[in-house]
């Protein structure tokens, strides 16, 4: 069984400014697990998007069996036997198990002209599929009282019923727990001895390490490395992953002294500090820090610089001298305003004479902090949605460098970004802290966090579980060791 | 662009008859439009916020008739006061109701245009309002009058349009009502007291259409209870045709204004032209589809 059951040549796509893959050679054989690894960025979303008909590669063919074949449509890729099963699991909760399973091919008896669900089969073939997935719950049951793990494997059979032969499993372990993972995998197992392909995306080396027959790193839009079983370690992977950025300068821990900002205990931004905020998903960590700038749904009271104050909106947290970097760039930013209007935006105040804007010292201080941001194209008056997602992230950070904020919040602030934009973030946030500022970072990104921290919080059920200092690397096993299983 | 229809259009008109051009027709179209230009500034206040008002017809009417009526008892100071507050009151409420409420625009602007329609009828009893010996003789002389050789009514839109646009564009406030328009919740995450600046852009609207409805007391010469139907139509209609996005975010006062010569010389066009009346406002109506369906395209491949 080693011919391809998928295959990508030479396939390149670029999203306005942003090169996503450049050149890219992939391949999937039947009764095997590929692995694509790759830091955030990197471009394994839009590999998978373009093998499960998302998009449309700009050069390159894809090949299903060896034949060339062009997705319109997602619908294309799942009519030929390619299923994509995201993280968000696209099931519908409030229907039942049975019903989301033969969703988009609901069986029926027909009458003439009229048709009627055929609900006895459609939970005979919902059983009939689970079994071979070792799960047996009642079909008439909704999904939304499963957990999780459960939904996936709902989500597994479903394309399992369409007779899916490839497998596309998107961060599939990032919401499960030890058990669940080891049940995932007997079933990848099972699947990978009928002859089912899988591409496996995952930030997990030691996982991807212990399950994959091959694994493919990708690094700026282009395959870095190609390994079989047996002759890779995480290592490799990350050496791989990073390249020539292997060795980025780590902060010298300078003593941290007066605290900037304090809410609950141990949630303290202290002069000259990064500190992180990690989180598995669901942690409630991206709330807290919505709460610590006010913006939380409730007030939320802290002490800044010794003052206690009490921050019910954004405003309040603002005029103390704080600012947030939010999860979603599009609530940092006013799209369709250019970078200029939103580099001003919070800055307003600051350029009234007499009740109007000070025009000049407004573009002086546009242009003054485009520059130490590195702003691509160097452009006030562009649009917002024309600039690539790195930069739009730098406008973000410009807006609040401008305002010389004191504590800087950010909520996955290098998510989606390519590599060479991170480094420089990276840089801009020591340089806030290296000024006497202080930092608080929230990134599921252990490896950022490592790199970038003095002190990190693991978060679980928005409380702050543990504190670990200094952490030379971090990864899954010390946050779960550091929260306590 | 908008600038553009309108010069092709005002030469097409003129093409197909020769009243056009003739100087009483045109001072015709200035007068007209002045009030609607008013009625279209406020408009673009809300709009460029994010909003949508559809009760500026009946608040217009609302504040002719109080104007009239406090002007009778109290002179012609204390009559326009109390109509341009009239108008402010309505457009506080509906900025109260909408920005912390949280109602649709659509739903408590729709309310508020029946509301206060009714409250006009029940004030007035259904009469123009006028006393005995008409209103006072120079707000009369206001509304027929020239300065400088241009109508009073004229100078009003004017002078409001280089005030407002000044604020609009100047002021850190008017930054603030694009930015909550252009994306709410960014706004709002950027330090924007968002509800504030969405009630506050109601308050302008309503205060501007209370001019107008002082305008056109004047104009009348009677505050008339039915007064401003459909003006919330046009003056959509207008500040779409001048490029506003219906989103939020996008829009200035002057092409809102290029909006409303736009209709109002349409509407001219084919009163020339002996267009039926309702065949007027099938064009009316037709013009505000095509108007937003062509502002969604341009949006669209812009993205």
């Amino acid at each position: 069984m080693t011919r391809p059951a998928v295959s990508a040549e030479g396939v390149s796509k670029r999203f306005g400014a942003t090169v996503a893959l450049d050149g890219v050679d992939f391949d999937v054989t039947f009764g095997e697990i590929h692995a694509v690894v790759g830091e955030n960025g990197a471009g394994k979303s839009t590999l998978i998007r373009i093998l499960g008909g998302v998009h449309r590669p700009d050069r390159g063919v894809v090949r299903l069996d060896g034949e060339e074949c062009h997705f319109a449509s997602p619908h294309d890729a799942i009519a030929a036997g390619i299923v994509t099963i995201p993280q968000d699991l696209r099931l519908v909760p409030a229907l039942s198990i049975a019903e989301n399973i033969a969703l988009g091919d609901l069986p029926v008896r027909r009458f003439g002209p009229f048709a009627i669900i055929d609900r006895a089969r459609m939970r005979a073939e919902a059983r009939e599929v689970l079994a071979q997935l070792d799960f047996d719950p009642d079909p008439r049951a909704s999904v939304a009282s499963l957990g999780f793990a459960e939904r996936q494997l709902v989500a597994i059979a479903k394309a399992l019923r369409r007779r899916c032969r490839v497998f596309i499993l998107d961060e599939p372990t990032a919401a499960l727990e030890k058990r669940e993972i080891a049940r995932l995998f007997s079933v990848l197992a099972r699947m990978k001895r009928q002859g089912t392909a899988v591409i496996y995306i995952s930030h997990r080396l030691d996982e991807v390490v212990a399950i994959a027959d091959r694994c493919t790193v990708l690094r700026d839009g282009r395959v870095a490395a190609l390994a079989h079983r047996g002759a890779f370690a995480v290592n490799d992977l990350v050496g791989a992953m990073i390249g020539r950025l292997a060795q980025e300068a780590v902060t010298a821990a300078l003593p941290a002294s007066e605290p900037l900002l304090e809410a609950q205990p141990d949630a303290a931004a202290t002069v000259r500090e990064v500190v992180g905020l990690a989180g598995l998903l669901g942690s409630g960590a991206d709330r807290m820090i919505r709460g610590l700038f006010g913006a939380g749904g409730e007030p939320t009271t802290v002490t800044a610089r010794g003052d206690r104050r009490r921050l019910a909106s954004p405003a309040d947290a603002i005029a103390v001298g704080i600012g947030m970097v939010p999860g979603e760039r599009a609530l940092g930013l006013i799209m369709n305003q250019s970078v200029r209007d939103n580099i001003l935006l919070p800055n307003l105040d600051a350029l009234k004479r007499i009740g109007w804007l000070d025009r000049d010292a407004g573009d002086r201080l546009v242009a003054e902090v485009m520059e130490l941001v590195d702003i691509r194209p160097r452009r006030p008056e562009l649009k917002a949605s024309a600039l690539s997602g790195g930069n739009q992230q730098k406008v973000i950070l410009a807006k609040w460098l401008a305002r010389r904020v004191a504590v800087l919040l950010l909520d996955e602030p290098t998510q989606g970004i390519d590599v060479a934009a991170k480094v420089q973030i990276h840089a801009l946030i020591r340089d806030v802290v290296a000024r006497g500022g202080g930092a608080l970072i929230h990134s599921s990104d252990l490896g950022e966090l490592a790199r970038l921290c003095d002190r990190v919080l693991a978060v679980r059920q928005g409380r702050i579980a543990a504190t670990l200092d200094r952490p030379a690397s971090l990864d899954e096993s010390t946050l779960n060791n550091a929260i306590g299983g | 662009m908008p600038l553009i229809s309108l010069i092709v259009l005002c030469a097409a008109t003129a093409l197909l008859t020769n009243r056009f051009l003739s100087p009483f027709n045109l001072t015709n179209i200035l007068v007209q439009s002045s009030i609607m230009a008013v009625i279209a500034m406020g408009m673009t206040f809300v709009i460029v916020g994010g909003g949508f008002d559809l009760s500026v017809g009946s608040t217009a009417a609302l504040s002719g008739c109080i104007a009239s009526m406090v002007m009778l008892e109290a002179g012609i100071a204390a009559g326009v006061a109390a109509g341009i507050s009239a108008g402010a009151a309505v457009g506080l409420a509906n900025g109260l109701v909408i920005a912390f409420l949280n109602v649709n625009p659509f739903i408590t602007t729709l309310g508020t245009m029946v509301l206060v329609r009714g409250v006009v009828f029940l004030i007035t009893g259904g009469a123009p309002v006028s006393g005995e010996s008409g209103l006072p003789g120079e707000f009369i002389a206001f509304g027929s009058e020239r300065f400088l050789g241009i109508h009073y009514l004229v100078w009003v839109p004017a002078v409001l349009l280089a005030v407002l646009s000044f604020v609009l564009h100047a002021t850190p406030y008017g930054r603030r009502v694009y930015a909550t328009g252009g994306g709410r919740e960014a706004a709002y995450l950027a330090g924007v007291p968002v509800r504030r600046v969405i009630a506050s852009t109601y308050v302008w609207c309503g205060a501007l259409a209370g001019v107008a409805g002082v305008m056109l007391a004047a104009r009348l010469q009677s505050g008339q209870p039915t007064a401003g139907e459909f003006y919330e139509l046009t003056a959509i209609a207008a500040v779409v045709l001048g490029g506003a996005s219906l989103q939020g975010g996008e829009g200035t006062l002057y092409k809102s204004v290029i909006g409303v010569f736009i209709m109002i010389v349409l509407g001219n066009a084919l009163n020339l032209l002996n267009v039926d009346s309702y065949w007027q406002r099938v064009a009316v109506g037709a013009v505000i589809i095509a108007a937003a369906a062509a502002e969604r395209l341009r949006s669209h491949r812009s993205q």
